[in-house]
């Protein structure tokens, strides 16, 4: 398709590409669509099914890592992350990659020191096209590490505002801040405009646009959006038409609610404004949902307890990316039906604590303290992150400080020393950089806990996320790349029946089949005897604690 | 006229893969199958490959070593003949004899030549009259402190290291290498304890110690016409603590010494009066001199290997020449063509000194393809008992040239899929890796100076790694990982 962006393209010729292109492109982005509404359980075959459509499709880029999705991978579908993006690569060798980025906090929810930063975005930009890079209070300083990285590589740089609404997001104060992030980067970089809670009205974005193209005419312009509220596709008409030449969406075949709105809805709309998706095969896109409308009945156990579009999401702010974990806490927490009560609180919470963005590691904290003012009062049980913010520890606060009573409960709850608020902030506030990890000391670390040499990336996931990343690999030494399974094998419920014959493909696209021949238990020991690739097996698991008891009936 | 054979059902005294071996060559002539077993050995393979079957007793062990329970069997079973394989009673002149006695044809040599030959020293003694090289030795040593006195003495006059052998041993049993007196008093009790408990027979002689030789054995058959032929040599170097790991036809030797070997292997025999298929083995040093080193009285493990360049069925030989057949080809008809390699899988674990790993065999695939031979008696399902050998299976293989062999071994070896029980496979594959013997560049010293090769990952398919998640899903009914 004329004016479709590849890999092929080096970086230059891309944002080339973007500034002369007469209408937008699109961003699917997956990797939002599984953190938003399917609890980041998308598994990589699930890409690999739809992978030729997409390719086909001419995306300018299709985001299938970073975020929460990079720590789920490790500790929920046991997939390598690396060997996520291999997979991806190879399905779609055409596909500009895409992954998003929480500034210091990389892929998790703590700042982490320099040097790890470095070291991980050096590994992933192996596999990463475009890195889309945002950090919860706008602080440009704690994103400059990873955009000199990304540049470094060679990759394609998408520096993000956070947005949101109220009186201190004005268009002067975002102006003012993609100009800040363009003095650190240069011209030759896309900025997004991070809208992760769908807020504001199409006529709010649209004026936001054009006060940024009016500052800054040569700038190229994405728009990352969520759908909560049902209105995102208004969003985006009125951003491209304003401007913007990147929009993230969904497949309508998978799309829901916190996600991102339908692809083809926006492209039908545009139509009218005379404007043009560029590069995109609508029949490629057509058959992408009609693969993933069967393949989403097998995460229907993960969609949000909550389904439905939910305007009063203008209020409490809820980032769509957290709206998965945030139910699933409630749920296993026990306080699911206290929700309404929670998201509202949320709402005044924001307020309270100066306004800025709910957004990873952010909205965990807004999410955590207002679950903690509902259950136990207002700010009786602070948490550390919420002390850490108060203190500055991540940067300063955008628009204004909590109000002293507040930071009174917060900062001197169980305080031993007898010191005020005030003292503490003066004392030990400021942003707390951690020192530079001993990286090969941690590759040590890693090996002795593994039995093995490590590599690079091993150790990058290991400076991420040691327990979880050491467990992972202990798993994959056990029970291999279980990710070549079908995903309805991965989530079965309720076992397999006598004579199920499961079918997959490995790494090489050679078929395999494991048939259940037999089950039968003995105690608390199952004995399943199956017939692997045509080999007998027979293999036994003790079950223990509630497992070991047979089901009721 | 359908000609009468002298005997037309066969006992087959062994079990395992060399009972099956034997049944197969039998069936091929005609001849019915007797086969054996004790009560702990019921479920063996070979059981069920015969066209009978008796149970010998409770066991272990001890029934097929019972030669009045065996004569017995054979005589209920209505059995002409009695084949003893390898091991148990195969080297007992007293089996042959109580055979012969009872009117049943004994495959294998009369009990008098089995007795010469299995005496070591009566051994050496025919190998020096035929003018085969002998290793220093003493004859067989006295009891207690005068034995000590002899073996000091020998000690004295050709210096360390010396071997200590049973006088009635093999396979390995009851010999050992010792470099000073305190290891050679030692081990001279050591040895005489091992081969009472093996043979019956605690006696002892010394050897002075080859230092890195080859093991060379010959093929040799004999009829009771005179004729003696051998069918070429094996080179059997690869041995762990004496216990011979891979053999290979040929010995790969030059021309001149391998005919010189050969021709003292015919020699030795014709001078023992031997009958049917025997080995003459000897210890080549690099130089080319060899030592006689003994006559062992019955097909080997390792006959395979010579079947597979020389194409002749020893079983069926051995049969023939026991149905009163001249040896039915010349000397010269003797042809070997190429190179055929066998490899003995063991339940054992090499990373733990070769433990014996007896259990259930829960997976059992096999290789095949051109070149590729399995004498085995194990199957899918089968628990190995604990009282027997530890040998699974035996892979021969053939190849034009010797690296077309090896190559055909690797890929055979990992067609294997065995499952439940440890194997030396990893081990094996480990040798055929290993450069210097790529290179056939090894001796008796192989195993021990190339101690890295156990140094192997356990690997695991990637197929069934996955299975064990599966039987996880199954058995929680969700998948724990994924929670």
């Amino acid at each position: 398709m004329e004016g479709r962006i590849t890999t092929e393209m080096s970086a230059e010729e891309i944002l080339d590409t973007l500034r002369n292109a007469d209408g937008y492109y699109l961003c699917n982005n997956e990797r939002d669509v599984s953190q938003s509404d399917f609890k980041n359980r998308l598994m990589p075959m699930t890409t690999v099914q739809v992978a030729l459509h997409r390719e086909a499709t001419g995306f300018f880029s299709v985001e299938v890592s970073g975020g929460a999705s990079v720590h789920v991978d490790l500790m929920r579908k046991q997939v390598n992350p690396f060997e996520r993006l291999r997979i991806a690569r190879r399905a779609m060798p055409k596909t500009l990659l895409q992954a998003v980025c929480r500034g210091a906090s990389m892929f998790g929810y703590r700042h982490y020191p320099e040097n790890v930063i470095r070291f991980t975005v050096s590994e992933f930009a192996k596999y990463i096209d475009v890195w889309r890079v945002y950090d919860f209070l706008n602080h440009v300083p704690n994103m400059i590490p990873i955009f000199e990285e990304v540049q470094r590589a060679g990759r394609i740089l998408m520096p993000s505002i956070c947005f949101s609404t109220g009186k201190e997001h004005t268009d002067e104060y975002y102006v003012e801040k993609v100009k800040e992030i363009l003095n650190v980067t240069g011209p030759d970089v896309i900025i997004s405009i991070k809208n992760h809670s769908g807020l504001g009205t199409p006529k709010r974005l649209g004026q936001l646009v054009k006060a940024i193209r009016t500052s800054c005419p040569d700038v190229v312009l994405h728009y990352h959006g969520c759908n909560t509220d049902g209105n995102d596709i208004g969003r985006m008409i009125a951003s491209v038409v304003a401007g913007v030449k990147i929009c993230d969406v969904a497949d309508h075949g998978l799309g829901a609610v916190y996600g991102q709105a339908p692809a083809l809805t926006l492209i039908h709309n545009l139509e009218d404004y005379g404007k043009k998706a560029v590069g995109v095969d609508v029949k490629a896109l057509v058959q992408s949902s009609d693969v993933l409308r069967v393949e989403r009945r097998i995460y229907e156990p993960f969609e949000n307890l909550f389904r439905g579009h939910d305007p009063t999401v203008a209020s409490y702010k809820l980032t769509g990316g957290a709206a998965g974990s945030t139910f699933e806490q409630a749920d296993k927490g026990g306080f699911l039906d206290r929700m309404p009560e929670i998201l509202e609180e949320m709402g005044r919470v924001q307020i309270e604590l100066g306004n800025w963005w709910s957004v990873t590691p952010g909205s965990q904290i807004l999410w955590t303290t207002a679950v903690n003012n509902v259950l136990y009062g207002k700010y009786e049980r602070p948490s550390l992150d919420l002390k850490n913010l108060i203190m500055g520890r991540y940067g300063p606060l955008p628009f204004y400080d909590p109000q002293e009573w507040i930071c009174q409960k917060v900062l001197e709850y169980q305080r031993s020393d007898g010191k005020k608020w005030h003292q503490v902030i003066a004392e030990e506030g400021g942003i707390a950089k951690p020192r530079d990890a001993d990286l090969e000391g941690e590759r040590e670390n890693l090996e002795n806990e593994i039995g093995r040499s490590a590599t690079n990336e091993d150790l990058a996931l290991y400076l991420l996320y040691s327990f979880d990343t050491v467990s992972f690999f202990k798993f994959e030494a056990r029970y291999g790349k279980t990710w070549l399974l079908p995903p309805e094998i991965w989530f079965r419920q309720g076992g397999f029946k006598v004579g199920e014959r499961i079918t997959f493909e490995d790494e090489s696209g050679k078929p395999h089949h494991i048939e259940i021949i037999s089950t039968r238990q003995e105690g608390s020991t199952v004995i399943t005897s199956l017939l692997v690739d045509h080999a007998f097996h027979t293999l036994t698991v003790t079950l223990e604690g509630a497992d070991a008891c047979p089901p009721p009936g | 006229m359908e000609q009468k054979l002298m005997f037309e059902k066969l006992l087959v005294a062994n079990r395992g893969e060399i009972a099956v071996r034997i049944m197969r060559s039998a069936r091929e002539l005609g001849i019915k199958t007797v086969a054996i077993y004790e009560e702990t050995d019921k479920d063996s393979y070979h059981i069920s490959q015969g066209d009978e079957a008796i149970c010998v007793g409770p066991g272990p062990r001890k029934d097929y070593l019972n030669i009045d329970g065996i004569i017995e069997a054979a005589e209920k079973a209505g059995a002409g003949a009695i084949h003893p394989g390898y091991g148990f009673l195969a080297e007992n002149p007293d089996f042959s004899k109580a055979c012969t006695d009872a009117g049943l044809v004994f495959i294998g040599p009369p009990q008098d030549v089995i007795r010469n030959l299995g005496s070591k020293v009566i051994a050496r003694r025919i190998a020096k009259e035929s003018d085969i090289p002998v290793i220093p030795a003493t004859e067989t040593l006295s009891q207690g402190a005068e034995g000590e006195k002899e073996a000091l003495a020998f000690a004295a006059e050709y210096g360390y290291s010396i071997m200590i052998k049973a006088v009635a041993g093999g396979g390995g049993r009851g010999i050992r290498q010792v470099d000073d007196a305190k290891a050679l008093l030692g081990g001279i009790k050591q040895s005489r304890s091992e081969a009472l408990m093996s043979f019956g027979n605690d006696e002892v002689y010394l050897e002075k110690c080859v230092q890195r030789p080859q093991h060379v054995e010959v093929q040799i058959l004999a009829d009771k016409y005179g004729n003696v032929v051998h069918l070429g040599t094996r080179n059997c170097s690869i041995q762990r603590r004496h216990q011979k790991l891979i053999e290979m036809a040929p010995a790969v030797l030059k021309k001149p010494l391998t005919e010189e070997i050969c021709g003292a292997a015919v020699r030795a025999a014709k001078a023992a009066a031997y009958l049917s298929a025997g080995t003459v083995e000897f210890l080549v040093e690099p130089d080319g001199t060899f030592y006689f080193l003994e006559v062992n009285t019955r097909i080997q493990v390792e006959h395979t290997v010579t079947e597979m360049v020389t194409g002749i069925d020893l079983v069926r030989e051995q049969l023939l020449i026991a149905l009163g057949e001249p040896i039915g080809f010349s000397q010269d008809q003797v042809v070997e063509r190429g190179y055929a390699i066998e490899l003995r899988i063991n339940a054992e674990d090499p990373k733990n000194e070769f433990f014996a790993s007896p259990g259930l065999v829960q997976v059992y695939q096999a290789p095949g393809g051109h070149g590729v031979r399995l004498d085995g008696a194990i199957y899918q399902g089968y628990e190995i008992p604990r009282y027997y050998d530890s040998m699974l299976v035996k892979l021969t293989v053939y190849g034009f040239t010797w690296q077309e062999a090896v190559d055909r071994l690797v890929r055979a070896l990992d067609g294997f899929v065995i499952i439940g029980v440890k194997t030396t496979i990893p081990y094996l594959r480990q040798i055929l890796q290993e450069p210097d013997f790529i290179q056939m560049k090894f001796d008796t010293s192989y195993i021990d100076t190339h101690p890295h090769l156990v140094d192997y990952l356990e690997e695991e398919r990637e197929m069934e790694k996955i299975a064990r998640l599966i039987a996880e899903i199954n058995a929680h009914g969700y998948n724990p990982h994924a929670q």
